[in-house]
This record gives structure tokens, sequence and C-alpha cells, in this order.
């Protein structure tokens, strides 16, 4: 990988190849063909699921999605979440390796641990510069998400 | 309250009690380290058989580890990353059937001593109309126990001897020879011994396997994963509005006119929208991620940091009426269908019950806290 911007989670230094785009869902996206797109989650993403044991797919190849639709679920040590479309379109390919081994986006995130592709319109995609600024904004939303979640647990101890 | 084929000599795989071990689908090395040691610690048990299967929600019904679980007619107990209900179920579809075993080893996450409990000393108005209680289950137990209950082998060996001693099974016992059929049964029924009179295991089919069930007996199957709906039927009242909702053919009505679980791989994947519209919350998606839709009691919450909302999840304020209809849409459009009409007057009163449920439990997480310390002081840490 060669060039890389980097954003600070805290202490964290999560870097972001230039040689690709970005969804503000905190996914990559490389363009594979003309309108086929190939998408993973960024080093963000990663760094807030960590180590992460279990995925699904609840969509095939030639599934017709809309942007944002949900197609799946991830769990990791610390967090789940659904997965959600980065654009609307057709699922081309999902990478049915991470089925049997997830943690292959916890190995090689910007490479092997693709998600999948999809063919559409991705001109909603941000430059890299752009995605710094959108986790600019999005990372003390998320902080907040995650400690308001935290607190909710911790008040209901008592 | 002991089954009668408790005895010596049954001829069948009847002898003492079956433990089978419900493997996840995680690769979560802690689980996986829990799961071998609950079956080792169980098939150190007296009168106790150690199974280890695949999950349990994947196995088709005529996977060899459900053959194998239907032959046992004594006492099981049921141990999968699944909440107690749903392992339950999911094995009733498969047909392997019995009473309800009291529990005493459940999932703390889940146990809530709030002012809710209400309903439990209820008297049960609609009894009369629960499926399970017209259709009479087998009267041997079976005791499903959540995973998540516990963090050691310990405490489930505990529950184990407790459940023992309940079916009278904890004296130790001369062997069981009966068991061996259960183990190999291709195999001769007697034990074969060697030159000394020792008990020969080596030539066993598989070598792993014990005469003497002091090692898990472990079903090396692989299933694809698989998405259907599971009905509670101390719940169901028949009503077939699950039936009249579902578009995709999955339920369907057995001889005796009661709703089941037809064609479950005509499901989709991931939709829970019929679980939304049964009005007495009968209907399970073991996997599904919220804990009341998984069969979770009403008051459960979940176990970890949701992030849906930062990776993508469309803010929505809708019933679960709403829901369930769009959900179906979504499906229909996904299989190539034209969507339908969202008759709000109709599902709105059945949708009624379950979405109080389902809403109570959304918006009131009941955590642990030991895990998420560690996230806490992770997330303080991130702060600077």
């Amino acid at each position: 990988m060669s060039e890389s911007l980097t954003f600070m989670m805290g202490d964290f230094a999560a870097e972001f190849p230039t040689d690709r785009l970005y969804a503000k869902n905190h996914m990559w996206a490389i363009r594979m063909a003309d309108d086929i797109v190939r998408y993973g989650f960024s080093a963000y993403a990663v760094r807030l699921l960590q180590d992460i044991y279990f995925l699904e797919f609840e969509i095939e190849a030639n599934s017709e999605l809309a942007n944002r639709q949900e197609f799946g679920n991830i769990e990791s040590k610390k967090a789940e979440s659904g997965l959600y479309s980065p654009m609307a379109g057709k699922v081309v390919r999902i990478n049915e390796q991470l089925l049997n081994d997830p943690s292959g986006i916890n190995v090689d995130k910007y490479g092997d641990g693709w998600l999948m592709e999809i063919q559409g319109d991705s001109s909603e995609m941000l430059t890299p510069q752009q995605y710094l600024e959108h986790l600019a904004k999005a990372w003390e939303i998320a902080q907040r998400t995650i400690k308001g979640q935290a607190n909710t647990m911790e008040s209901n101890e008592e | 309250m002991v089954d009668s084929n408790n005895g010596s000599n049954g001829s069948s795989a009847s002898n003492g009690l079956l433990v089978v071990v419900s493997q996840g689908q995680s690769r979560n090395p802690e689980k996986r380290v829990l799961e071998d040691s609950i079956a080792t610690v169980a098939a150190s048990m007296p009168n106790t058989t150690s199974l280890v299967v695949p999950h349990l929600y994947d196995l088709a019904s005529d996977s060899q580890s459900v053959l194998k679980m239907r032959e046992w007619t004594g006492p099981i107990v049921i141990l999968s990353w699944l909440y107690d209900r749903a392992g339950f179920w999911v094995l009733d579809r498969h047909e392997i059937r019995g009473k309800h075993g009291e529990v005493e080893l459940l999932n703390l996450e889940l146990v809530n001593d709030d002012d809710d409990e209400e309903d439990e000393d209820k008297e049960d108005e609609k009894a009369a109309d629960r499926v399970a209680n017209i259709a009479v289950r087998p009267s041997r137990r079976i005791y499903s126990i959540d995973m998540r209950s516990g963090n050691s082998a310990e405490v489930f060996a505990n529950e184990f001897q407790r459940i023992l001693a309940a079916e009278q099974l904890d004296a130790p016992k001369k062997e069981l020879l009966s068991l061996d059929r259960f183990l190999s049964p291709t195999n001769s029924t007697a034990l074969s011994m060697d030159g000394s009179g020792r008990l020969d295991i080596v030539d066993k089919p598989v070598s792993h396997e014990s005469p003497l069930g002091i090692v898990p007996l472990r079903m090396d199957e692989h299933p694809q994963r698989r998405w259907y709906p599971v009905i509670d039927y101390s719940r169901c009242t028949n009503c077939m509005e699950c039936i009249d909702f579902c578009l995709f053919g999955v339920y369907g009505v057995d001889r005796g006119e009661t709703i089941l679980v037809e064609q479950p791989d005509n499901c989709r994947k991931g939709c829970p929208a019929c679980s939304r519209v049964c009005p007495e919350n009968a209907i399970m998606f073991p996997q599904h991620k919220t804990p009341a839709i998984a069969g979770a009691p009403v008051d459960a919450g979940g176990f970890k940091i949701d992030l849906s909302k930062l990776f993508g999840a469309p803010e929505r304020d809708e019933d679960p009426a709403a829901a369930a209809a769009r959900e179906r849409n979504e499906q229909l459009i996904l299989a190539g269908r034209a969507a339908v009409e969202f008759d709000s007057s109709n599902a709105e009163s059945a949708a009624s019950t379950s979405s109080t449920l389902v809403q109570t439990s959304v918006t009131k997480p009941d955590r642990k806290a030991d895990e998420l310390d560690s996230l806490l002081d992770q997330l303080d840490a991130l702060d600077l």
C-alpha cells in the first residue's frame, strides 16, 4: 500500500490508503470495473469493532440493495452491528471466505478482508481527504454513542 | 418425577442423562474453550453421556446429530449459545421432545429483579388455547441451558449434578452396557475385550469414542448456516396470523391443523417480520440481534455495544407492525417480487402485544459490567 492519511482515534493512529475512496459508513471503495466497486471496512470501523468473531451476510450475488439497506451483521469481541449498504446497486460478489474466518478483516482489512462488490452508481463516495473531514465530525458522535450505551449499562447496574 | 425408563436394563439408548453441547458459529476462542471443558466435565459425571454437535440451529432434521439425539429417550441437557427457550423449541421442532426441565443456572445478564414481574404470577387466561397444552409433550425432561450463563466448567458441573439428583441418577451405577449401542450403533452391542479382559477400545470405528462415555462423543458435521422461525408452542395459540402474513410459504399446518414451520428454508435470511406480528410473541429467530426476537425474556438486553448507528443504520421511528411490513417488502423485492400494501388496521392490533415487548427490551439495555468495565477504560484512554 502506497500513500495513506492518518486519523488519530485517541492514541490510536488509523491509516487510510489514498489509492481508494471511502463511504460515510466507514467502508473503503475501490473501482474494480466501470461501475463495479469493491467494499471493505476502513481502519476506523475495524478499530471500533476490534477482534471480529462472526459475520453473516443476508444477501447473495445478484441481490438488489437500496442505499443503507441492511445486508448482514457482524459481531466482535466488544461490539455488534448490522451491515448497511454504502450505495444502491446490485451485489456482484460477496467474500465467502469471511464466513468461516471473519478475522480476515482484522488481518488484512484493505486487501483480502474485503466484504463485497456492488454494481451501481458510486459517485457519492468521498475522497480520502473528504473522509478524514467526515471522521473529524463522526468521532465525537461515535464516542458519545458508545459512552451513552456504556452509561446506560452502568446506571442499570444499580 | 423420574421417567420410568431410567432402569438399568433399558434396551434402547435411554440410560442416564444425555448432555449435548451445541457449538457456536462464532470463532470466539473463549467460547470454544468453554464448550470443550463443559463437554469434558459432563463426560466424567456418573450416568452421563456427553455429545458435541455443531450449532443446533443449523442442523437439518435428517442430520447425524439430530438422529443421534432422537435415539435418546431419557432426559437431555442441551447447552447452546442460544436463549434457553430457543434451544428447547429448536429441539422440539426436530421431534426431540419432552417437558421443560427446570434450570437453575441462568443467564445472569437476563435476570432482572425489577418490578416487572407482575405477569409472572398472573393466571394465563389463554392456557387452554396454548398448543403445548393441547398437543402434550412426552414426560421426559429437557433442560435447556444458555452457555452464556457461566464462564467455567465448574458451574456447569454443579448444575449437571443438581439435574442428576433431580432425575435420581446421581448414584454411581454399574457400567451401562447398552450405552455402547448409542455410541457405536453399527458395532456389536457387546463390548469387546482384549486377551487380558480389558475393554478394547482401539478398534472402535471412531477412535475418540469411548464405550464408557468418558470422552465426549463428537459429531463431525459441518452444516450450512440456516435462518428460519422457531415456534414456542407454550405460547402459540394457533391463531394463524403468521401463516397469513408470511408470503414465502414458510408456514403450514399439520394433520391436526396445528401451525408449524413447514418449509423453514423458504424463509428469507435476516427477516424477522412474522415474529413482530405474532400476538403472543411466540415466534423466535434465535440468531436475530434483538434479544426479544431471539427468544430472550421480555426484559432482557443485549450484551455488546451496538455500532449500527455508526455504520449507517437508517434512523427509524416505526412501530413493529410497520417494521414487519417494511421488512417483508424488502424481502419481496430481493426475491424479485412486487411489494404489497401495508394494511395497518389489521396488523396493528395483532402486533400490539409483541410490540410492547420488543420495544421494552430495546430501550432498556440491562448489561453486566465486567466486560464493559474494560471497554469503558479503553474509551477513557481513547479520549486523550
